[in-house]
């Protein structure tokens, strides 16, 4: 799908319907951490990525690994793709990309959804061209079984045959177990029935953690190259 | 029917009920699925049948500064050990906690203070609405539970520079504070250390996103907070 049929990859800004700027103010931030920063790790996506930051678990296992983020809460797969296209990748070369993004998507289909994360990655191989990408899967939402959690789901079986043909990228579905048996979910995984506690970063954060090291590790000749 | 006109511009009948067309911050309202997968209506509910289980002695209610507060330590080593509930919703403006709380989240508990933050949501209205639709939430508040305090936090400064949000938060500030100033069942507390720096930004420190609290800046704030909940509760002990 192109971007011209498909509106989930159609570069967009979020428009400042409040008054007060905030979402400009923060891209603008992040372009000038690009000039400052030297990310081995960069996390790139909406409020589910923005908020791990503010959890103990990123200063614990993310930190270290040199990592920047630049999660916007509210963005759609439209607003990250212009956000990277407008200065957020220039002057930084992440060995890894960890992409977490779709769930806000709500005016497209899982088809289009799926189609803007592949034009996220597409653009990420393009410009980072040694770079490896983790997309990680859309998490299910809401207290009890309803549409949008079919819709993530749906968005994650699409990307998951058709990331990983695009190069060295892969989807990790971190999403199982919040469901229980009875199809809810608890407040004390999201305390929203959508965004995640501290514990359940915690949770999904030891896979991710670890596959990192796996990646960041996987190019010794890069690294002892970088170091000279 | 004969209305009385308030100061902030809603409208009372002689029952005490604001009058629906004057002031839409002041008019209960739930806010709608728009999304499709309930999840206000989720934590409503589940607020209620919170308010059928537990005794709290401090209820906070509001919208995600109060939500995301119960998400941080600070929450653990400051009100849990008050016995506190926490009621915010992220995106709630007073017409959603109104209604909230005429809806169930009152009944069925006796808190001694209740906190009250919210209004920074309220695109769209003046004010004079703001502080009307915060008045609302306070007259509702002390219908249903006659003996309690109700300790409202100003509103913070937000975005990273000057902007009109700034001031019209500023604004509800000073007319929420006039108008409590007579009410002895009422206080208000200014919540802002001052945030706002020199040249007039706001550091991403304080407000990672330029209206969310990190949880440095959530410390910051909850000192003085945890000393005038105490303090009210000393006083309401018999």
């Amino acid at each position: 799908m192109s971007a011209e049929e498909n509106p989930a990859a159609e570069p967009a800004p979020v428009i400042d319907v409040q008054g007060d700027g905030r979402w400009m103010s923060q891209h603008n931030r992040f372009v000038q951490e690009c000039k400052d920063a030297e990310p081995d790790v960069l996390f790139v996506g909406d409020s589910m990525v923005q908020l791990m930051q503010q959890y103990e678990v990123w200063r614990e296992l993310f930190s270290p690994l040199h990592a920047l983020n630049f999660g916007v809460g509210g963005d759609t797969t439209c607003n990250v793709l212009w956000r990277l296209q407008n200065g957020e990748l220039d002057n930084i070369r992440p060995r890894v990309v960890v992409l977490w993004v779709g769930t806000n998507n709500h005016e497209h289909t899982a088809d289009q959804v799926a189609g803007g994360i592949l034009a996220i990655v597409q653009l990420l191989l393009s410009r980072l061209p040694k770079c490896k990408i983790i997309v990680l899967g859309l998490l299910p939402r809401g207290e009890f079984p309803n549409p949008l959690r079919e819709k993530n789901a749906a968005v994650n079986n699409l990307l998951r045959t058709s990331l990983p043909q695009l190069g060295p990228v892969q989807l990790i579905d971190v999403g199982g177990g919040f469901v229980h048996s009875d199809g809810t979910i608890s407040s004390r995984d999201m305390f929203d029935f959508l965004h995640l506690t501290a514990s359940a970063y915690r949770t999904i954060s030891t896979s991710l953690h670890e596959l990192l090291l796996q990646l960041l590790e996987e190019t010794p000749q890069e690294r002892r190259a970088s170091l000279v | 029917m004969k209305t009385w006109l308030c100061c902030c511009g809603a409208h009372w009948t002689s029952s005490g009920v604001m009058s629906e067309d004057a002031n839409p911050a002041a008019t209960p309202s739930p806010c709608q699925d728009i999304q499709g997968d309930g999840r206000w209506m989720s934590l409503h509910n589940r607020f209620v049948s919170d308010s059928k289980g537990k005794e709290p002695d401090v209820l906070f209610v509001g919208d995600s500064l109060v939500q995301l507060l119960h998400e941080f330590e600070v929450w653990r080593k400051l009100f849990s050990p008050l016995h506190a509930l926490n009621f915010g919703v992220g995106g709630d403006a007073t017409q959603h906690v109104l209604w909230r709380l005429v809806n169930g989240e009152l009944d069925h508990i006796s808190p001694k203070v209740v906190v009250l933050w919210v209004g920074t949501n309220n695109h769209g209205h003046t004010p004079e609405q703001i502080c009307g639709g915060i008045m609302a939430i306070i007259n509702v508040i002390h219908q249903k539970l006659p003996h309690a305090h109700t300790l409202v936090l100003g509103l913070l400064p937000r975005g990273k520079s000057p902007n009109p949000l700034r001031e019209r938060n500023a604004s509800v500030n000073a007319l929420v504070q006039a108008e409590v100033a007579s009410l002895s069942h009422v206080s208000f507390l200014d919540m802002d250390p001052g945030f706002i720096l020199s040249d007039g930004s706001i550091a991403h420190q304080d407000m990672y996103d330029y209206l969310h609290l990190t949880p440095q800046a959530y410390q910051k704030v909850c000192q003085p907070l945890h000393e005038r909940i105490k303090s009210l509760l000393d006083k309401h002990a018999p």
